[in-house]
C-alpha cells in the first residue's frame, strides 16, 4: 500500500524537525519548571566560571569583568528579558539571533556554561553589595 | 464602442502613470569609469569612493550650503538601515543613487533625492561570525566601478553586485572567518582592480591586502603585511617562528592612491598579541605602518612605521590623506599613538609628528621619525604602567579626518583619554581572542575636534566635547566642517574658528562618516547614525566616557538640504 501524500509530508516534517533538533545545540526549557543552576552560590564554581569566561574570549565583547564593551554589561540588572539562570544558559549556548552574540554550545560543556552563569550571578551580587555600602 | 474606447484610454493612462512612476527613478545606467574616479576631486555632484577622491580628502568643492545659510539646513529624508550595531559606513552617490552599506552584511541602493529604496542586498552571514569579530559587525562602505557595486562582508567575502539590480555577479571568499579572518573595509578601485584589506589582529592571524579583478573577482595580487620567513623584515619578530604566522597586522582602513607615483598607500594595524611584547622582540614589521605598494603588483616600494614594537594597541591602520603642500608631495596621517604625521609620499621620509592629544608614551622623535619610548609607560607582566597617554584608541581613532586643500588645514576627530595597563601571557589559539592583557583601565577624559595647519602642524583651534568624536569628518568649500557625536548630534563648525554653527539630533550615536552631493543643482548632506563598535574604552574599569554606557542603538541615514 502506498503511503498517502499527507502521511509522507507529515513524516518528512517530523524527520526534518528531528534532524534540526539533533543538529542544533541543546537548550533548556524556559518557564515555570525551568532548571536552576546546579552551581548556584558555589564560590569555587564562580571562580572557575570567570576563567572560562576569559578563556572562551567572552571578554572581547563584554570586557574583562563582564562590565560591557561591544556587548552589554552582564553584571547589572538592565536586561531586556528577565535574566533567569536558564535564559542566560540558553543565550551562551545558542547565541542571540540577529545580534553579535554567537552560540558557544560547540565549545563549552553544559556544566561549564552553568559555571559562567554562576560567575555572572556572583558579579551581580558583588555589585549590589558594593552599592549598598 | 465608445465605452470600450474609454476603457482603452483609461488603461493606457494607467499604464503610462505606472511607467512614469517606474522611470521617474534615477536612470541607474551610467557606468562608473576609471576617469570618473581619477577626476573625483574636480567634480562636485557625486561622491563615488569613501574618501571622495584618491587622496582621501573627504573635502567637497560644493558650497551652496555655507557658513552664511547653514541655519536653513533641514532634514529632507531618513532611511532605515534595517539593522542595529555599528553603522560605520560612508554613503556613496553616483548619478542620483545612494549606495550605502550597513552592519550585519547589508547593502542598499536608494534614490538619493527621495530616500526611496531601489534594491537591497543581504549577505547571508553564518550565525557564529560574531565570535571572531573583535569590534562589532560593522562595515565601512562600498566601492563603485563599471556597472558594479563592491562590498566586503564580515565573513571575509568580497562581493560584486549588479549596480542596477543588486544581484550578485561574483562572490569570492578571502579567508576563514572561524579563524578570525574577517572584513569591514570599504574597497578601493585602482586600475580595474578591487583592493581590500583584512581585519583580525586581535586574534592569531597573518593578514594581508589583496587586489581582485573587478570583472571576475580573480586574484591579481596579495601582499601579506607580515613577511614570510627569510623575507626582509622577517628578522624583526623575535625568535619564535610562529610570530610570522600569527602576528596580525590588519589592514581594515581603505588606502589612498597616487596615479603619478602609481602607489597605493595602505595602513597596517597592531601586532598580535596587542599588549604583550614578550617573545616578539624587534620592530615587528610591517605592523603599525603605511605601506607604499606598487598598484600593479602589490610590491612594497617603501614604508613608514609609526609605532615599532607596539605594546599599547596603537594599531596604526588609519587613513593616509595625500596632499601637495608648498611643492611637497606628502601624506597626512593621524595615528592612534597620538601624533599627526606628515610624510614625504615619494620616499617615506619623516617631515613632522605633532601631538593631536597628550602624548607621554614617547618623549619625541629621532630625525628619522622613530619615536623615543618612555620606559615608564611600557607595561609588563609584573609592572602596571600608569596613566599612559593616549589610550589604545588614540589620539585619533579610526574615524577618518578631512583635509581642505583650499585652506591647507586638516580636521582631526580625537579624544583625551589615558590608560593603566599591565600585560599578561595569553594562550595563542586560532579563532580565539589573544590580547596579552593582564589588566587595563581607562581614565576619564573628553573628546575634541582639532584643526591643524597642515603645512606646519600648528594647532589652529580645538573644540572640546564631553565624549570622544567617533565620526568621520567632512569639509566643504562652503567653509564648513561637519562631524557627529556618539550622543547622535550632527554638527557643523566654522572651518576658520571652530565655532559651532548648527546641530541636529539624529537619534543614535554617529560612528560613520558624513558626505555631500548635489542633484538638480541642490546640495545635500548625508550622515549615517547607529551607535556601536568596540567601545570598551568608554566603560571598562570605570571607563574614559562612562556616560556612553548602554547608548541607544539605531540604524539610519539622514539627508539634509536647505529649507525652501
Amino acid at each position: 500500500m502506498k503511503p498517502s501524500v499527507q502521511s509522507t509530508t507529515s513524516r518528512l516534517v517530523a524527520i526534518t524537525l528531528g534532524c534540526a533538533l539533533l543538529l542544533s545545540p541543546p537548550g533548556v526549557a524556559l518557564g515555570r519548571d525551568e532548571p536552576k543552576n546546579p552551581f548556584d552560590g558555589d564560590a569555587a564554581a564562580g571562580v572557575e566560571g570567570k576563567q572560562l569566561f576569559l578563556k572562551t574570549g567572552c571578554y572581547a565583547c563584554h570586557g574583562h569583568e563582564a562590565e560591557g564593551a561591544v556587548g552589554p554589561d552582564l553584571t547589572d540588572d538592565d536586561w531586556i528579558y528577565k535574566p533567569t539562570d536558564a535564559m542566560i544558559f540558553n543565550a551562551i549556548n545558542r547565541g542571540r539571533s540577529g545580534t553579535v552574540m554567537a552560540p558557544f554550545g560547540d565549545q563549552l560543556k553544559p556544566e561549564e556554561i552553568w559555571k559562567i552563569v554562576e560567575y555572572l550571578r556572583a558579579s551581580n551580587r558583588a555589585r549590589k553589595a558594593a552599592a549598598a555600602k | 464602442m465608445k465605452l470600450r474606447s474609454r476603457h482603452l484610454l483609461v488603461s493606457c493612462l494607467f499604464t503610462a502613470l505606472i511607467a512614469s512612476a517606474v522611470f521617474a527613478r534615477p536612470a541607474l545606467s551610467a557606468d562608473v569609469t576609471g576617469d570618473m574616479l581619477l577626476g573625483a576631486s574636480k567634480e562636485s555632484n557625486n561622491w563615488r569612493m569613501v574618501g571622495r577622491d584618491y587622496a582621501s580628502t573627504r573635502f567637497s568643492p560644493l558650497k551652496q550650503v555655507n557658513t552664511k545659510n547653514i541655519k536653513r539646513l533641514v532634514p529632507k529624508w531618513t532611511f532605515s538601515l534595517g539593522t542595529l550595531d555599528a553603522q560605520n559606513t560612508t554613503p556613496l552617490v553616483h548619478d542620483g543613487v545612494m549606495y550605502v552599506t550597513a552592519s550585519h552584511g547589508r547593502t542598499y541602493a536608494v534614490d538619493a533625492k527621495t530616500g526611496t529604496m531601489i534594491w537591497q542586498y543581504a549577505h547571508q552571514l553564518p550565525e557564529d561570525v560574531g565570535k571572531t569579530m573583535c569590534c562589532d559587525i560593522g562595515n565601512r562602505g562600498a566601492a563603485l566601478y563599471g556597472d558594479k557595486v563592491f562590498v566586503t562582508t564580515p565573513d571575509a567575502h568580497v562581493v560584486a553586485l549588479d549596480m542596477k539590480t543588486g544581484k550578485v555577479v561574483w562572490d569570492v571568499e578571502l579567508g576563514d572567518y572561524k579563524n578570525a579572518y574577517t572584513m569591514t573595509v570599504a574597497p578601493l578601485i585602482v586600475k580595474g582592480k578591487v583592493v581590500v584589506g583584512l581585519s583580525g589582529a586581535e586574534y592569531p592571524t597573518r593578514l594581508f591586502i589583496e587586489a581582485l579583478d573587478a570583472q571576475t573577482g580573480k586574484q591579481a595580487w596579495r601582499r601579506y603585511t607580515i613577511p614570510a620567513p627569510g623575507e626582509p623584515g622577517s628578522d624583526t619578530w623575535g625568535s619564535d617562528p610562529d610570530n610570522l604566522k600569527y602576528g596580525g597586522a590588519s589592514a581594515w582602513i581603505t588606502g589612498s592612491y597616487d596615479p603619478q607615483t602609481n602607489l597605493i598607500y595602505w595602513g597596517t594595524g597592531n601586532p598580535n598579541p596587542d599588549w604583550d611584547g614578550v617573545g616578539r622582540e624587534g620592530d615587528n614589521l610591517y605592523s603599525n605602518s603605511t605601506l607604499a605598494l606598487n598598484a600593479d603588483t602589490g610590491a612594497i616600494q617603501f614604508h613608514f612605521q609609526y609605532t615599532p614594537h607596539d605594546v599599547w594597541d596603537f594599531d596604526g591602520v588609519n587613513e593616509n590623506i595625500l596632499a601637495d603642500i608648498d611643492g611637497e608631495k606628502v601624506w597626512l596621517h593621524g595615528d592612534r599613538n597620538g601624533y599627526l604625521y606628515k610624510i614625504d609620499r615619494t620616499n617615506g621620509k619623516f617631515r613632522y609628528g605633532k601631538e593631536i592629544s597628550k602624548v607621554n608614551w614617547a618623549t619625541g622623535f629621532t630625525a628619522e621619525g622613530r619615536p623615543i619610548v618612555n620606559p615608564e609607560k611600557v607595561p609588563s607582566y609584573t609592572y602596571e604602567a600608569k596613566d599612559i597617554c593616549p589610550a589604545s584608541e588614540g589620539g585619533k581613532w579610526w574615524n577618518p579626518m578631512s583635509y581642505s586643500p583650499e585652506k591647507k588645514m586638516v580636521f582631526v576627530p580625537s579624544r583625551e583619554i589615558c590608560t593603566d595597563i599591565k600585560s599578561a601571557k595569553g594562550e595563542r589559539v586560532e579563532g580565539k581572542p589573544h590580547w596579552g592583557i593582564g589588566s587595563i583601565k581607562w581614565n576619564k577624559g573628553h573628546g575634541q575636534l582639532v584643526a591643524f595647519d597642515a603645512r606646519s602642524g600648528e594647532k589652529k583651534w580645538t573644540v572640546k566635547a564631553p565624549s570622544p568624536f567617533m565620526s568621520g569628518v567632512l569639509t566643504t568649500s562652503g567653509g564648513l566642517v561637519f562631524a557627529g557625536t556618539p550622543e547622535g548630534e550632527f554638527k557643523a563648525y566654522d572651518q576658520d574658528t571652530g565655532k559651532e554653527l548648527w546641530s541636529y539630533q539624529t537619534g543614535s550615536g554617529i560612528v560613520g562618516s558624513p558626505m555631500t552631493f548635489a542633484i538638480d543643482g541642490k546640495q545635500y548632506i548625508a550622515v549615517p547614525s547607529g551607535y556601536g563598535g568596540w567601545t570598551g574604552w568608554a566603560t571598562v574599569g570605570g571607563g574614559g566616557a562612562p556616560q556612553l554606557k548602554d547608548s541607544r542603538k539605531g540604524g539610519y541615514v539622514t539627508v539634509f538640504g536647505l529649507y525652501e
